[in-house]
């Protein structure tokens, strides 16, 4: 009887394989529903549009531990707290002395795409969904995205590239509503314009049209816009179902220290499935927070004093068909504002902050400087000359000039302190 | 493990580690003339920092525990077993420059010409990292870091001198 992990993603993994580092003579054993563990779920786009193959998605194998016991494809039905069990899918009782959880999110698929019997509609959450999307849209290449919030907008992105054509749907007036400010989501959305996706902002899909159990055409704003395949990406909601009854749940959350103890002192949780309290609550969404938390709870399980996460931020970044994105933090109300933006180009940087404190804010075309801003974010209140200076992309910052090299002639250029 | 040691009032900024690391590690023709004419230009993977008053070159810090580890989405980031050096998988690499987010020295460099995160690996397969060799001043140097004990214990050896030198004044002894 050892610890017990509940789910493989990000979190789940890296806190089995930190487990199996740090109490070697501790048993693991990892429950997940999906079939397949051990893949990077942030590669799925770049899957379904073919730019990579299945063998760059994994980045362990069974073969690397056979001592670390993975129980792919089964689900766990119930946690029995007294008795320190867990009851699974497959009949089994399982016994843990301490327990991750680290189920992940659910994708929420809205009422008018839960029909079952039609083919052509994929949530986009896991590889055996995504293997299916893959092969589906060979033969049916006509994509609507139903949701415009990080999943969804990398997808059109990563389908544009591919010249796939992808209508893009949000329910909001801006895309990544929940990451971006308004001038910020815009610069994205003529972005993915200019590379072909049909965006359509303050909408949704309110009928399918079905014939002979094949999507065929979904309704947007009165209009019909025919599509062979429909992805949904409408965000996803902690997957705490199995948890019910256990008396770990909050007004649907499963909260946490910031040392990722549940209030069960044999229970940890690790990831999207976990809300951290720190004076407010957290959910941070995003894939390295998830490998910092796993790593966290399985150096916590045993420990007579715990750590704590050492930062909380919601720090993501990509690169959509060409334009490089580093959200820093999601914009902040009421906060100031300092802002660079190159009319003309796509480049947009801006900070929320107050009191010499960054609390947020957004890269978007020139990203450099990003890890000195997160750091500062992190770090201490800085002068507000200082964000300044760090807001001008430091290509920006630099002197062009003519070089007479001999008979080859180049443009040099000089990185000056400051300059503009 | 041996890391690159930096003395920023050794460094005057003359940007020689800069020109000699995109020549020697980011080039194909490895030759200076010759390498400012490629395209795309090559990059270096450190950079000299700062004002004719006060300038420092930095390069990757190798850091035991590095967030661009924890934070790559695709494991093309990874630690060399043997040197203790964070390496780019360059075929894993998919430019998304979540690492360059995550370095708190701003050390790793999008490279968008070719779609991939840069960092300094030390010149890992090389006798001497290019920078150092080339740095006029030695600004730049390479340490082991077990070594690096000895230069602590002079550290500690001279906190001993100010205690004595303090003598038999009593109270709490601050040390500058």
């Amino acid at each position: 009887m050892g610890c017990v992990i509940i789910g493989a993603g990000a979190a789940g993994m890296q806190a089995a394989l930190a487990c199996r580092k740090n109490w070697p003579d501790s048993q693991v054993t990892v429950v997940d529903s999906e079939p397949e563990v051990g893949y990077y779920r942030t590669l799925i786009p770049q899957f379904i549009n073919r730019a990579l193959t299945e063998d760059r998605l994994f980045f362990w194998q069974q073969k690397q531990d056979r001592e670390l016991d993975v129980r792919a494809g089964v689900s766990v039905d119930a946690v029995d707290r007294a008795n320190r069990t867990l009851f699974l899918s497959d009949n089994q009782r399982l016994p843990y002395r301490r327990l991750i959880i680290a189920s992940g999110g659910q994708p929420i698929v809205p009422p008018i795409c839960r029909t079952p019997a039609v083919r052509g509609i994929f949530p986009v959450r896991n590889l055996t969904v995504a293997r299916r999307a893959r092969t589906w849209l060979r033969t049916n290449p006509d994509t609507v995205i139903l949701g415009g919030g990080l999943v969804g907008v990398k997808l059109a992105a990563h389908l544009a590239e591919f010249n796939y054509p992808v209508t893009l749907i949000e329910r909001e007036r801006q895309l990544l509503p929940q990451a971006l400010s308004a001038e910020a989501a815009g610069v994205v959305a003529a972005h993915l314009q200019d590379k072909g996706v049909r965006l359509f902002l303050a909408a949704t899909v309110d009928d399918l049209q079905i014939s002979g159990g094949l999507l065929e055409a979904v309704r947007v704003d009165a209009r019909w816009i025919p599509c062979r395949t429909l992805f949904v990406a409408a965000g996803s909601l902690p997957d705490l179902d199995f948890l019910a009854g256990s008396g770990l749940v909050t007004e649907g959350r499963l909260e946490v220290t910031t040392s990722l103890q549940t209030g069960d002192s044999a229970i940890f949780a690790a990831g999207d499935v976990a809300t951290i309290v720190d004076g407010d609550r957290f959910t941070p969404w995003t894939w390295p927070q998830a490998v910092v938390q796993g790593k966290l709870a399985a150096a916590n399980l045993y420990a007579g004093a715990p750590l704590s996460l050492p930062r909380l931020t919601r720090v993501n970044a990509m690169n959509l068909n060409g334009l490089s994105l580093a959200i820093l933090g999601l914009p902040a109300c009421g906060y100031d504002r300092t802002v660079h933006a190159d009319s003309g180009s796509t480049i947009y940087r801006e900070l929320f902050h107050r009191d010499g404190r960054i609390v947020g804010g957004v890269l978007i075309g020139d990203i450099s400087s990003a890890g000195r801003l997160h750091h500062m974010m992190t770090g201490g209140a800085v002068s507000l000359a200082e964000m300044e200076e760090y807001i001008i992309p430091r290509r920006k910052a630099m002197t062009a000039a003519s070089l007479s090299l001999g008979k080859y002639r180049k443009k040099a250029t000089w990185l000056g302190p400051g300059g503009g | 493990m041996k890391v690159i040691a930096v003395y920023p009032d050794r460094c005057t900024g003359c940007k020689t580690c800069e020109l000699y690391c995109a020549a020697e590690r980011g080039s194909n023709s490895k030759s200076l003339l010759k390498a400012v004419r490629e395209e795309p230009s090559p990059m270096p993977r450190v950079r000299v920092e700062g004002t004719n008053e006060l300038s420092v070159a930095l390069q990757c810090r190798q850091c035991r525990q590095a967030p661009c580890l924890d934070s790559c989405l695709t494991g093309a980031l990874r630690r060399d077993d043997q040197s203790g050096i964070v390496v780019v998988q360059e075929n894993r690499c998919i430019g998304c420059w979540t690492c360059t987010l995550f370095c708190p020295y701003g050390v790793i460099y999008p490279w968008p010409e070719r779609k991939i995160a840069l960092k300094c690996d030390r010149c890992l397969y090389m006798e001497i990292p290019v920078c150092v060799d080339v740095c006029p001043t030695q600004a730049l140097e390479l340490v082991d870091l077990a070594e690096y004990d000895t230069v602590l214990q002079a550290k500690r050896a001279s906190v001993l001198e100010t205690i004595r030198r303090a003598g038999d004044r009593q109270g709490a002894l601050i040390l500058e």
